[in-house]
């Protein structure tokens, strides 16, 4: 009898029991929520798994190797800082701050670390078992607008919260923006709109511009916010575009294209190490001098690599600097405790990874729990936070921080008062008036839950 | 012994029902070893890619390195229906997807398929550049450059009584566990199928394969689609698994992880690539997690591979396959007939008929074969000139020669190994001058090798079925699900045709181990399982003692009471026994031709041979 | 933008270009021509040309020293690779030679990432070869045209030895026909070896020497190995002036392509392989039946 049913029959017999075995076993499968503990409220990603015990896991996927290494081992230092000072309610963090006592609703932070290499893949994979394995209560790392993104993406699936570390592209807090992630620094637009009047005013009217882009929407959207505003405002030209893939090492071909523009200021908007060696070519091209060198998003260690010779004179726009230390007293106390701890001065990336830890554990105590709908209602609220670079706060619409945007020049190597001092600044721009409107760039907040 | 291996037709529910039993076991067994369930999610995934990147290089030997190509291709097209254009239904992207890979894989195949070996593998290098650079950059607003594609949603599954949703982590596991089973079992019934039969000639032999009249290009592109197939839709479960559609899916060093992965675990096995993933992805948390090594983890996979590739060729499945055999052969009893030692074997048998195939000798009288003016020039050497040659339905005609003469050329040019430089070849009155091996092989012309062209690392049994296939199905076919028992005739002319050249006995014998004569026996046996109308031997007898030798003239006796055959040999008196009619060759030219008693007393013939009376080299 | 002085300019970039690949195809044809070997570590053997002789560099300032040491040091990897691994696959399907070069080129870069860690190292070119020449149509950075003038050297060097020397021409006889040059009782074993070792050498040689142009990071070998393959394949496989032909040919595409769009560079590069391969498999001045 057995023999007489066709092969199909036996298939689709199996393929149901199976089914059926799956669909019972699945109901007792591991991976569903278990109940809330003792806070009354739903359960909810990490929710209240995460808060167990004494401590509350940080996720960090941050760029080791790659391109941007150099960048990333920097902000990684910036949230170990924070995560000391918040574990030991340091003075500085309470400014920020202020309900904090130790560590964040007297939990003690913990942070887990792996490589991204500034691939969103990368990134991805590691913090998903980052919140399966250790329960993060919140995400955190990118160094690529392209790793921010797709964290945007996956938090507002898995329902953690995510801080962007630098991301700089327009996109981040504008068409990819996500109701579970929020972002600290600066960003093309703000940017661009910082630095183009500088620029107008030093250089002045109708020039002809280079750009070197990479690959990338970071590198697309700064070039095309910086130089929409020149030429608006200033009769600029952009006589060429020369665009290379990200962890690109010769430059030789795009120089040349940029020797023989007719060129007058050459805008850089690689980053990373394609910054420092795309710079370093183009001076052996001959192309600085000749054209006046503007970087539009500032890298940290940009100036350390390329040296104070190639830097000297050079317009840039950027997060933070330490000698802001003699404007703002808590930059002061920043730049006093990284030195103390790490042996040099801090770049930007770990002024930008301290400030978002130490913003996300002043929304979280002012929320009174974990819950992440509310620790959103409570960024949203648009209170008004202390930080390095003076009063800034959040925007609800488009969860990104209105904050000032630091212009620099890179001083002449005789001014250098140490060996670090690379960079004077100029001005430093209030937020708001840079920024588009909250809906300008398509950002859509998603739910809550 | 084929008892154990996976394509055997003996176990086709047993290695299906153990899968099912290991992937229903997994969630509850899993956890306990430390393995994180996004973790087993992945393994899924890569192993599914890897079913048929297996079929590709695992069973037809194809090394492809740009599988990265299809598998990004089928994912972010999924992925763009089910964010951008807003497309609700997963599976149905997902299967849409896939549908896509299958057809860019066939474009892509045709032009990767052109060369082979080492090109190919080269070619497929440039393919899968070429396809993250247009992905990355000039289809920018369709695949979101280097964002990836992100918000891929998960699939939801509606049963009337109730929806399954697959989320994440261990409640998307029994999604991906059902894809990956169902592969395999739609892997494991192409691999039995007749095309499966094929696909591993094709890896074994290629050149063989085309001569016994399959359309080896045909077969190669049908095994690069199933493979872009499964590529496609392992990348839409990427995409599903993550959330996100990553432009990694693209690049290199996803082909060369699923080529290692591969390698890793064993390749022609099918479940290779899973075991290879497993431990990638173990190495990967385990080195990186409590070892704390860091990025040194590559470095020690990087060296375990190497090492694998070196001593466990047949990666770990194989490794333990072959150990599992070992452990049987010692302890179980070998009554099987593959102990039969070689003397035993059966002499070969009157022919009684193998079973008379469409194109025998019926009625077809007058020249079967003809040359005119047959010319095949090497640089300024010519190899043939201008043979004018002509063999009549029903003979047997001897070609002889001192070496150079040119005979193997001639026998390759009139099967259609090799162009003729001028000159038309006509076989039944028809003109196949031009035609490849594969047609002029399906119309009833056939030859066995000077060197031996076998199947090595088959079994006797599936060298002469894949002879014998070409002949029942034409040249091309994709019956890729259906069961080798379910072809009419192909037993009854496998044992005929192993009856008929003595190798009865050895069926389950791997080549590798016949004895010289068997393996000659068996070059003739691939020949004759196709039932050709003109039957060419080059050097049959070469190598044999004289005990063979008179076996084997009995046999192509009785061959020849059924259809044409010219044979080239040096045995002179064999072969003046054997034909009727022997045609001399002397240096590119006909230098006699007419019955054996005439050719010995030829004066020429003598002189070209032995070098003449008064020791003048000829 | 197409204009005159930048066809100009990037006509000779494409020659400094070339001249690099030209002698990194060399060593990989000569290789792959003699033992039928297709070397996919040979991108990594770039790479770790530049790192020995980076170390050598740290350890005594002199870009001299360093330039030997890169050139030494793969030497002796050459031939102590072929001895121990991939002389036991020549009578294994040319899979599994492509499988164990491919996992040694990951043994080899993972190996010097842990070694000198994932930041990009510098070299500093000698002082009389930094700084700037003017080219009439161009400004050019003086090292790469220094470079330039070594490559030409070494391909000159490495042309004498494989054209007039006893060494070379049993080197070449052996790619016509490895078997008969065994036949012939040539000691055929210490040839590989030899060979596989000079190959290893030009790829060494290359690498330290284009160090100070491009920083070194572990991952420099990998584009530069497909950027061969493609040299190779147009040159034609197993031919010394096909490699060299064909790396400049190839340094033309990248730089000229570069003038109308830089992003498509490659991919023309890639196009090209393709067009080759499948017109005309041998190559430009490769020989037929060496496929």
């Amino acid at each position: 009898m057995r023999d007489q049913t066709s092969a199909l029959q036996r298939d689709s017999r199996r393929q149901f029991i199976r089914n059926s075995v799956l669909l019972a076993g699945g109901l007792a499968l591991p991976g569903l929520p278990r109940r809330a503990a003792a806070e009354d409220r739903p359960p909810i990603g990490t929710y209240p798994a995460g808060i167990q015990g004494n401590t509350v896991t940080i996720g960090v996927a941050v760029p080791r190797t790659g391109t941007y290494a150099e960048q990333g081992e920097d902000e990684l230092k910036g949230w170990q800082l924070a995560v000391e000072h918040i574990n030991s309610g340091h003075p500085l963090i309470r400014e920020i701050s202020p309900k904090t006592k130790k560590g964040v609703l007297g939990k003690e932070l913990k942070v887990v670390v792996a490589d991204s290499a500034a691939k969103p893949n990368d990134a991805v994979q590691a913090q998903q078992r980052f919140i399966t394995e250790d329960k993060v209560i919140l995400m955190t790392g990118s160094t690529s607008s392209a790793v921010a993104v797709a964290m945007n993406k996956l938090a507002q699936r898995e329902k953690v919260l995510y801080v962007t570390g630098i991301s700089g592209s327009n996109d981040t807090t504008g068409k990819d923006c996500v109701r579970y992630g929020f972002r600290q620094n600066f960003y093309g637009e703000t940017a661009a709109n910082a630095i183009g009047p500088v620029l107008l005013k030093a250089y002045g009217k109708n020039k002809k511009m280079a750009f070197m882009t990479p690959d990338y929407t970071y590198g697309h959207t700064v070039t095309k916010s910086t130089s929409d505003y020149l030429k608006e405002h200033g009769g600029w030209t952009m006589v060429t575009n020369q665009v290379s893939p990200l962890g690109a090492t010769d430059y030789s071909s795009y120089l040349t294209n940029v020797a023989n523009s007719g060129a007058e200021v050459l805008l850089n908007v690689n980053w990373g190490r394609d910054a420092v060696l795309s710079t370093q070519q183009a001076k052996q091209f001959g192309v600085i001098p000749k054209m006046k060198l503007v970087i539009p998003y500032q890298i940290p260690f940009l100036a350390k690599n390329i040296g104070a010779d190639l830097a000297e004179g050079v317009y840039a726009a950027t997060d933070f600097w330490w000698t802001l230390e003699d404007k703002y007293p808590l930059a002061k106390m920043f730049v006093e405790a990284f030195r103390k701890k790490y042996g040099y001065y801090p770049e930007w990336g770990a002024e930008n990874a301290y400030a978002s830890f130490a913003m996300w554990a002043d929304a979280v105590e002012h929320a009174g729990t974990f819950y992440p709908p509310d620790v959103i209602k409570s960024y949203e609220a648009g209170r008004k936070l202390n930080s390095m670079v003076g009063e800034v706060y959040f925007r609800k619409e488009d969860h990104q921080l209105v904050r000032p945007v630091v212009i620099v020049r890179g001083k002449a190597p005789k001014q250098m008062r140490n060996k670090e001092d690379f960079w004077e600044v100029t001005e430093v721009v209030p937020g708001a008036p840079l920024m588009q409107k909250p809906d300008e760039f398509g950002c859509k907040l998603g739910d809550y839950t | 012994m084929s008892v154990d291996r996976i394509d055997s037709p003996r176990r086709p529910l047993l290695v299906a029902a153990l899968t099912a039993a290991a992937l229903i076991a997994a969630p509850f067994v899993l956890p306990w070893l430390g393995a994180a369930p996004n973790t087993v999610n992945r393994i899924l995934v890569w192993g599914l890619f890897g079913i048929g990147f297996d079929i590709l290089f695992g069973y037809t030997g194809l090394l492809s390195f740009g599988q990265s190509a299809l598998y990004g291709t089928g994912g972010f097209v999924a992925a763009y229906f089910l964010t951008r254009a807003g497309f609700p239904h997963v599976i149905t992207a997902l299967l849409i997807g896939m549908v896509a890979a299958a057809v860019v894989g066939y474009l892509v195949g045709l032009v990767a398929l052109r060369r082979t070996g080492i090109y190919f593998a080269m070619i497929t290098v440039a393919i899968a550049e070429v396809f993250y650079f247009v992905e990355f950059n000039p289809l920018a607003e369709w695949t979101g450059g280097e964002n990836g594609l992100p918000g891929v949603p998960t699939p939801s599954l509606h049963l009337g009584f109730t929806t399954l949703h697959f989320t994440t982590g261990w409640a998307l596991y029994p999604f991906l566990a059902f894809c990956y089973f169902v592969g395999i079992v739609i892997a494991l019934r192409i691999v039995r199928s007749p095309v499966g039969v094929v696909l591993r000639g094709i890896r074994e032999n290629p050149l063989r394969t085309a001569a016994v009249g399959h359309n080896v290009h045909g077969y190669k592109l049908a095994a690069f689609v199933i493979a872009a197939a499964y590529a496609g839709l392992a990348g839409g479960l990427l995409g599903v698994l993550q959330a996100f559609m990553p432009p990694e899916a693209f690049t290199f060093e996803t082909s060369g992880q699923l080529v290692i992965q591969t390698a890793i675990g064993g390749r022609g096995m099918l479940f290779g690539p899973l075991a290879g993933a497993a431990l990638w992805l173990f190495l990967q948390d385990f080195l990186q997690g409590p070892l704390g090594l860091g990025a040194t983890w590559k470095l020690v996979l990087g060296l375990v591979f190497v090492v694998l590739v070196c001593f466990l060729r047949d990666g770990i499945i194989g490794g333990i396959r072959n150990v599992y055999r070992l452990v049987v052969s010692r302890t179980g009893k070998k009554a099987t007939a593959d102990a039969v030692p070689a003397e035993t074997t059966t002499r070969p048998r009157v022919a009684s008929s193998l079973p008379a195939a469409a194109h025998a000798a019926n009625g077809f009288t007058g020249p079967i074969m003809q040359t005119i003016s047959l010319t095949k020039h090497y640089g300024g050497v010519a190899a043939n000139d201008a043979i004018d040659f002509s063999v009549n339905a029903g003979e047997v005609r001897g070609i002889i020669g001192p070496n150079g003469a040119g005979k193997t050329t001639f026998f390759k040019m009139l099967t259609c190994g090799v162009p003729p430089t001028a000159g038309t070849i006509l076989f039944k009155g028809r003109d196949i001058t031009g035609m490849g091996v594969t047609e002029v092989c399906q119309l009833g012309l056939t030859k066995s090798y000077q060197v031996n062209q076998l199947f090595h690392r088959l079994t006797v049994r599936e060298n002469v079925t894949i002879a014998a296939l070409a002949a029942l199905r034409g040249p091309f076919r994709l019956d890729l699900m259906r069961r080798p028992a379910d072809i009419p005739g192909l037993d009854d002319r496998v044992a005929h045709t192993l009856e008929l050249v003595g190798l009865a006995g050895r069926g389950e014998a791997p080549v590798a181990q016949l004895a010289y004569g068997e393996k000659r026996r068996l070059e003739i046996g691939l020949a004759l399982a196709s039932s050709p109308s003109l039957l060419l031997l080059d050097e049959p007898l070469a190598g044999m003692t004289p005990t063979e030798r008179a076996d084997t003239v009995r046999l192509l006796k009785s061959i020849a009471q059924e259809r044409t055959m010219i044979v080239i040999d040096h045995d002179m008196d064999s072969l003046f026994e054997l034909a009727e009619r022997i045609t001399v060759l002397q240096e590119g030219r006909v230098l006699a031709d007419g019955p054996p008693a005439e050719i010995k007393a030829n004066a020429k013939v003598q002189e070209a041979y032995l070098g003449g009376l008064n020791g003048a080299p000829a | 933008m197409i204009t005159w002085p930048n066809f100009v300019s990037q006509l000779f970039n494409g020659l400094a270009l070339g001249a690099l690949l030209a002698l990194i195809a060399s060593g990989l044809t000569i290789i792959y021509g003699t033992l039928g070997v297709l070397n996919l570590a040979h991108g990594a053997m770039f790479m770790l040309g530049g790192y020995a002789g980076f170390a050598a560099y740290e350890a005594s300032g002199s870009f001299v020293v360093a330039v030997l040491a890169g050139t030494l040091v793969l030497l002796v990897v050459g031939i102590v690779m072929e001895r121990v691994i991939v002389r036991h696959f020549y009578a294994r399907p040319h899979e599994d030679q492509l499988l164990v070069t491919f996992g040694l080129a990951i043994v080899f870069v993972e190996a010097v990432r842990w070694l000198f860690s994932s930041d990009s190292k510098t070299i500093t070119p000698p002082g009389a070869l930094a700084g700037i020449t003017p080219l009439g149509f161009m400004l050019y950075p003086t090292y790469r045209l220094a470079v330039v003038g070594i490559v030409a050297v070494a391909l000159l060097v490495l042309f004498l030895v494989l054209y007039r020397t006893r060494l070379g021409m049993i080197v070449r006889a052996g790619i016509e026909d490895a078997v008969m040059v065994d036949c012939l009782g040539i000691n055929v074993d210490r040839v590989f070896m030899l060979v596989f070792g000079i190959g290893a050498m030009a790829a060494g040689f290359a690498g330290i020497v284009n160090a100070p142009i491009v920083s070194l990071t572990p991952e420099v070998g990998e584009a530069i190995l497909v950027q061969t393959f493609v040299v190779v394949v147009i040159g034609g496989v197993g031919s010394f002036p096909g490699a060299v032909l064909g790396g400049l040919i190839a340094g033309e595409i990248i730089s000229l392509t570069s003038m109308v769009n830089p992003g498509y560079a490659y991919v023309m590069l890639f196009a090209a392989m393709t067009l080759v391969l499948v017109m005309r498999p041998r190559g430009l001045l490769g020989a037929i039946g060496r496929e």
